[in-house]
């Protein structure tokens, strides 16, 4: 009981956000519901995105209805490489990556298996029913660009696509992490499948320690190299992408999921107006310091009576502050 | 932000008030007990009325019965007999309710019975109207040697003596002298408690001090219980009014005890008439005689305060118990809800155990009030293991989410059905149990239970059926004490302090049990 205590205290002495804080004092306050569908369904976030100049992957087609479901051949054509995703899933779920095509009938997954037309279109089916969906309802599927992952990520990353996310409070990101899929994760992003969350220091872009289920680590447990000190390329891209999101959003506590594609650069993945709390194991800092920190700034400008500050400004801020060498200073 | 916070702060104090305010209430105005439990008694009290009619003719008989019931209320009254009196009742210039039972035409011994049911009181805090005495009479004029006692015994009195309070105890201490020469020429011989309050009425009236006989019996469990003899008197106190400045003149009735001069009835007294009248007198009946036998019976004190507030409280007559009974368990089933979703509440947001959904465990541990608990989690591990497994073959044929799924509670129906019977042919009859409401519960269960195996995995779905078994399991538990069941029934206040803790919890900003876990690791790293 002392122990736990203690451990209480240790934790808010860091800043530590516990799920009833995130949720009470973050999503509750910041978040505004009317504006979830902005970031709940990626076709809507994807259309907005595109409106206003924001990198997204491309989108091939929606199938909205279980008529819908014999456009598939027309809008695959002969693309070998595409994703198919609920627009309304969390998680990962529900989610096809298709990297080659086998035969006229056949496609490959990334993870190498087979799959037929006749399963793509059945995981179609139950994706509007609405099995992947929160709460059950009517989905629709989304099929898109495939993204592929630049090769500085193939040292420290389990076949999939690593992503990075970065949490973004009123504008100001404020915590970032690299997510990298595992053999556990089945190549998915995911913490809680079993991805490895390794953070990333918000000034450089450098990769700090990773943590693998709630535990500390230092090396991949696939690739077995270190998963620190590398450094993301186009970091500054990222964290332009990620703070524009939140005028994209309308929403004031996002966790922006972005990748690299080779080819393409930093793009916009999806929002999510609830994002997990491990990004602070990975870290080592926590969520709640650094908020606090940027809602000090933000009543200091109302206060002078300074306008809204712009994504430039917004982003140096948090440099400023949230490198790595400033946040000891943070804490305690 | 400041003044959301106001407001839910000024709500949570409105609804724990109301809801204390409401218990309390109930508690110290209604005097509602706060367990059933707690027994009080019901006194029985049957007089028996006998008298002899020596030759057919009309009978009436004049009986009185108790005006007031001290600090107690009447439960129920009524008349016993095997033929058909007819009664009227009246009130007279004392206060005494006098009760006449009259027949055309009897023969033989008569016995009458007269019940009268007191439980001790709840809600109503009324008193009857107490009539208002005299403070001056005549003396009753005396001669030769009793004058000169009394005369000698007043004055005595009067020197030992400060108001006409003391007087009356004095002089009723006086009387039970008996080695006092005045005394024993006063009551001749006699010292029966009859006599000795003539003696004392007789010296007080020299005094100019009315009295009156009370008669009384005692609440104590009995049989032929005599009625004891006390003597009262109205006796005026002046104030002076601090306002006007004006005497003030309070009259008040007191009661004093023949044996010792001790002033007041105690609690068990009851007063039954008040005068020198006999209790019962008979037109055309010999030897009327009246014994009374006392009973306590223990009753819940909540089946007494809801028979005696039915009509005397509007509070209780629209309280849940004005309900038809089994409309109640229905209620008591329904208030206790709340209760199990606190706990769901406590369980996810303070502790961090993942359940499936919000209300589902609720609704489970519905389900177990019908089963029992050890029945029960047997029965939702069973039924879900299988139907989960029929879903995981399914999974096989492709076949679309509805048509599985319904495939699936078909198969959990078919389960319940078979489970049934056996634990029947086992000797187990809860398997009977099984109602309707568990079974949707269960079938809605093994959906939810489905789909999240589909998107996260069979260890998740093992990890959220724990917890929800142990946050059902728990809620069930609270949901089935007894006493708490009462309590909440009777006080439905309570709701109300549970609703402005359900507010409180919703700015509940501190970490999760489960979550000082979560993080140990980043402490680790600071040592």
């Amino acid at each position: 009981m002392l122990t736990m205590i203690k451990r209480w205290r240790a934790l808010r002495k860091r800043g530590v956000m516990g799920i009833n804080e995130r949720n009470g004092d973050f999503v509750l306050k910041y978040n505004n519901r009317k504006f979830y569908p902005y970031v709940d369904d990626k076709i809507i976030t994807k259309e907005r995105a595109i409106a206003a100049g924001i990198n997204v992957p491309e989108m091939y087609g929606v199938i909205e209805t279980e008529s819908d479901i014999k456009h598939l051949r027309k809008i695959l054509k002969d693309k070998t490489e595409f994703v198919i995703k609920p627009a309304q899933g969390a998680g990962g779920d529900g989610i096809i990556v298709i990297g080659d095509k086998f035969d006229d009938y056949r496609y490959k997954t990334v993870s190498g298996r087979l799959i037929t037309l006749d399963e793509i279109e059945y995981q179609i089916s139950s994706t509007l029913t609405g099995l992947y969906s929160l709460g059950g309802a009517r989905d629709r599927a989304l099929i898109e660009y495939k993204v592929s992952s630049d090769p500085i990520f193939s040292s420290i990353s389990y076949e999939g696509v690593p992503d990075i996310r970065v949490i973004v409070l009123m504008g100001y990101p404020i915590m970032a992490m690299l997510r990298l899929p595992t053999r556990q994760s089945g190549g998915k992003a995911n913490l809680h499948q079993g991805a490895i969350g390794v953070g990333v220091d918000i000034e450089t872009g450098k990769t700090l320690e990773g943590t693998w289920l709630n535990e500390i680590i230092q090396r991949h447990p696939d690739t077995n190299n270190h998963v620190s000190n590398v450094t993301l390329p186009n970091w500054e891209g990222f964290l332009e992408l990620a703070t524009s999101c939140y005028e994209l959003s309308q929403l004031g506590y996002i966790g922006v999921d972005m990748v690299l594609d080779e080819t393409k650069g930093p793009l916009v993945l999806e929002i999510n107006a609830r994002p997990g709390l491990n990004i602070q194991i990975a870290n080592n800092a926590g969520l709640a310091a650094r908020a606090r920190k940027v809602e000090a700034h933000l009543a200091e400008l109302k206060k002078a009576g300074k306008p809204a500050e712009s994504i430039a400004e917004r982003m140096a801020f948090s440099q400023q502050y949230f490198g790595d060498s400033m946040v000891e200073s943070l804490e305690g | 932000m400041r003044s959301v916070n106001l407001h839910l702060k000024v709500l949570i104090f409105l609804l724990i008030s109301l809801g204390l305010g409401s218990i309390a209430y109930e508690r110290y105005v209604l005097q509602i007990p706060f367990t059933d439990r707690e027994v009080e008694n019901l006194w029985t009290i049957d007089a028996k009325i006998t008298f002899d009619v020596p030759r057919e003719s009309s009978v009436s008989t004049k009986f009185y019965i108790p005006a007031s019931y001290n600090q107690y209320t009447k439960f129920s009254e009524s008349l016993i007999t095997d033929k058909q009196y007819g009664q009227v009742l009246e009130e007279d210039e004392v206060g005494n309710k006098v009760a006449h039972y009259s027949i055309r035409r009897t023969k033989g011994p008569e016995t009458i019975y007269y019940r009268l049911a007191l439980s001790p009181n709840f809600g109503g805090t009324e008193k009857p109207a107490e009539t208002i005495g005299t403070t001056y009479r005549e003396s009753i004029p005396m001669e030769g040697a009793a004058k000169v006692a009394a005369d000698a015994l007043v004055s005595d009195i009067r020197a030992t003596s400060s108001n006409t309070l003391s007087f009356i105890s004095e002089a009723i201490r006086r009387v039970n002298d008996i080695d006092n020469a005045n005394v024993a020429l006063l009551l001749k011989g006699d010292d029966s408690v009859k006599n000795r309050y003539a003696v004392a009425e007789l010296l007080l009236s020299q005094a100019h001090i009315p009295v009156q006989r009370v008669n009384t019996l005692e609440l104590k469990p009995s049989v032929d219980q005599p009625t004891q003899i006390w003597l009262r008197s109205y006796i005026e106190t002046s104030n002076r009014d601090k306002d006007s400045n004006r005497n003030i003149t309070t009259g008040k009735w007191y009661y004093f005890n023949l044996t010792d001069g001790s002033v007041g009835l105690p609690k068990n007294a009851i007063i039954w008439w008040v005068g020198d009248d006999p209790l019962v007198t008979v037109n055309n009946g010999l030897k009327p005689k009246v014994s009374f036998s006392v009973t306590d019976k223990e009753l819940t004190a909540i089946s007494l305060a809801q028979a005696n507030n039915a009509e005397s409280s509007d509070f209780l007559a629209y309280s849940l118990y004005s309900l038809p009974i089994s409309i109640q368990y229905g209620y008591e089933l329904m208030l206790m809800i709340p209760f199990g979703v606190l706990v769901i509440l406590l369980v996810r947001n303070v502790i961090g155990i993942q359940t499936l959904g919000t209300f589902t465990p609720v609704l489970i541990a519905l389900a177990f009030r019908e089963t029992g608990l050890a029945f029960g989690i047997a029965f939702f591990t069973i039924i879900t293991s299988v139907g989960l497994l029929v879903r995981s073959y399914l999974e096989h044929l492709k076949l679309q989410m509805l048509s599985r799924l319904s495939v699936v509670l078909t198969f959990v129906i078919i389960m319940i059905a078979v489970l049934s019977i056996f634990s029947y042919k086992m000797g187990f009859a809860q398997g009977l149990a099984i109602g309707l409401f568990p079974m949707v519960i269960l079938t809605m269960t093994i959906e939810r239970l489905s789909i999240t195996w589909e998107e996260r995995g069979a260890g998740n779905v093992l990890k959220i059926s724990m917890g929800t078994l142990v946050a059902s399991s728990l809620a069930y538990l609270l949901m089935e004490i007894p006493e708490f069941v009462y309590f909440v029934f009777t006080f439905p206040g309570v709701l109300l302090v549970l609703a402005g803790f359900m507010l409180m919890m919703g700015r509940y900003r501190g970490y999760r049990l489960t979550e000082l876990k979560r993080f140990k690791a980043m402490l680790k790293e600071e040592k």
